[in-house]
């Protein structure tokens, strides 16, 4: 099994978190490519639809945006890392995810009574979502909890979970950690 | 008196003429315009791009008593150049204490309720950096709206206007969700057809 960090982070500092988190996703069993995105090239998405209109299943932006497309197609569980951002996820972690469109097909599938993007690959990965916040904020942290539950639903990952991390408690990372992997592979 | 002013933010990749977050956007602009608003608009791409165009987006947000963020919804929340935006509004917490904010957000589905988690994080938003929260409209699958989505902007203008918060309308939708689904279907085949790749649509390029 691989799994893909997308790191959203601004700077190094989250990297001790990241590190606990390769380490709980070792020991279930997954080799981890961290892509640390704030070191990528990854322009804006157009809202061109040339991803499904045009070249099908590839962004028609030739830059590293394709290359994490490339890689989140291919294994079995994404992981976002992201400093919370007004209850959402960073910009510096947008900018991948938006690109991530490519990966899903263009016509339209009914999905737990909503309409959704049907799947273009058969196999699709879980999704983890893990936040960071400076303090606990219970508010901040559902609102990132149901942003990532929803972001599994349009993009059809089979299992999902997210949990934050509060920077002013780093006791509870390991813990955090190991039960955001455990919930997604058991 | 000094005159009021309002700052149209449209947060579409297709920038302001082109896009529908332009369009609805504008539409709601010239409603407070007529109401004696003094008023301006920016593309938020474009704002992000270069230092001086940031600087120059960032001192309309902090002389406007209004901000109207227009944007298409993008994975459940806002364009990532839009969140970049609006990061830097918090480092700064420019307009703090005098900005009142009002969501026009529309997603490519037909359920406007999609749009639910992307409201939540503008307010989350404006309550970090010391904005109004004036509220939002939602919609889903825009283009089926016809003319009653100007209707409710218009109610809202009225209501931003004299400086309360918008009323929470929904504009009448003029389609089922089943229909909008297969009517959509048919069409992404034509413009596949047109565009000669309808034979890959379902194209696996980063298959093992």
């Amino acid at each position: 099994m691989n799994a893909v960090v997308l790191d959203g982070s601004r700077n190094e500092q989250g990297q001790g978190i990241v590190t606990v988190l390769t380490a709980a996703l070792a020991q279930a069993g997954y080799a981890t490519e961290v892509i640390a995105l704030r070191e990528k090239t990854i322009a804006p998405c157009k809202g061109c639809f040339g991803c499904w209109m045009h070249t099908p299943g590839e962004c028609v932006i030739d830059d590293e945006g394709r290359q994490v497309a490339r890689a989140v197609a291919r294994c079995d569980l994404l992981v976002y890392f992201t400093p919370v951002t007004f209850g959402g996820v960073s910009s510096g972690l947008k900018k991948a995810v938006d690109r991530l469109i490519p990966n899903i097909s263009p016509f339209f599938a009914r999905v737990r009574g909503e309409t959704h993007h049907q799947k273009r690959y058969a196999h699709c990965p879980s999704l983890i979502g893990l936040g960071t916040l400076p303090q606990p904020d219970r508010q901040a942290e559902t609102l990132f909890k149901t942003l990532v539950e929803h972001n599994a639903l349009n993009f059809r990952s089979p299992r999902t979970a997210a949990a934050v991390v509060a920077l002013d408690r780093p006791d509870d990372i390991e813990a955090i950690a190991r039960g955001l992997v455990e919930a997604v592979t058991q | 008196m000094t005159e009021k002013r309002a700052l149209l933010l449209v947060g579409s990749p297709r920038g302001i003429e082109k896009s529908t977050s332009g369009r609805l956007g504008g539409h709601l602009l010239d409603t407070l315009k007529a109401r004696g608003f003094g008023t301006e608009q920016v593309h938020v791409h474009a704002a992000v791009r270069s230092p001086d165009a940031l600087e120059s987006a960032l001192a309309a947000a902090a002389a406007a008593d209004l901000v109207i963020l227009s944007l298409p919804l993008y994975v459940d929340s806002f364009p990532a150049p839009v969140i970049a935006f609006l990061e830097n509004v918090a480092e700064r917490r420019t307009g703090a204490g005098r900005a009142g904010l009002f969501l026009l957000i529309q997603c490519g589905f037909p359920e406007s309720e999609q749009n639910a988690t992307a409201l939540a994080i503008a307010e989350r938003f404006a309550a970090e950096v010391g904005w109004r929260w004036l509220g939002g409209l939602a919609l889903g699958g825009v283009e089926t709206y016809g003319g009653s989505a100007h209707e409710v902007l218009e109610q809202i203008g009225k209501a931003l206007a004299e400086g309360k918060p918008a009323p929470d309308l929904a504009a009448k939708k003029a389609m089922p969700a089943w229909l909008y689904r297969a009517g959509g279907n048919i069409m992404w085949r034509r413009m596949a057809k047109q565009n000669g790749v309808a034979g890959k649509l379902r194209a696996r390029p980063y298959e093992d």
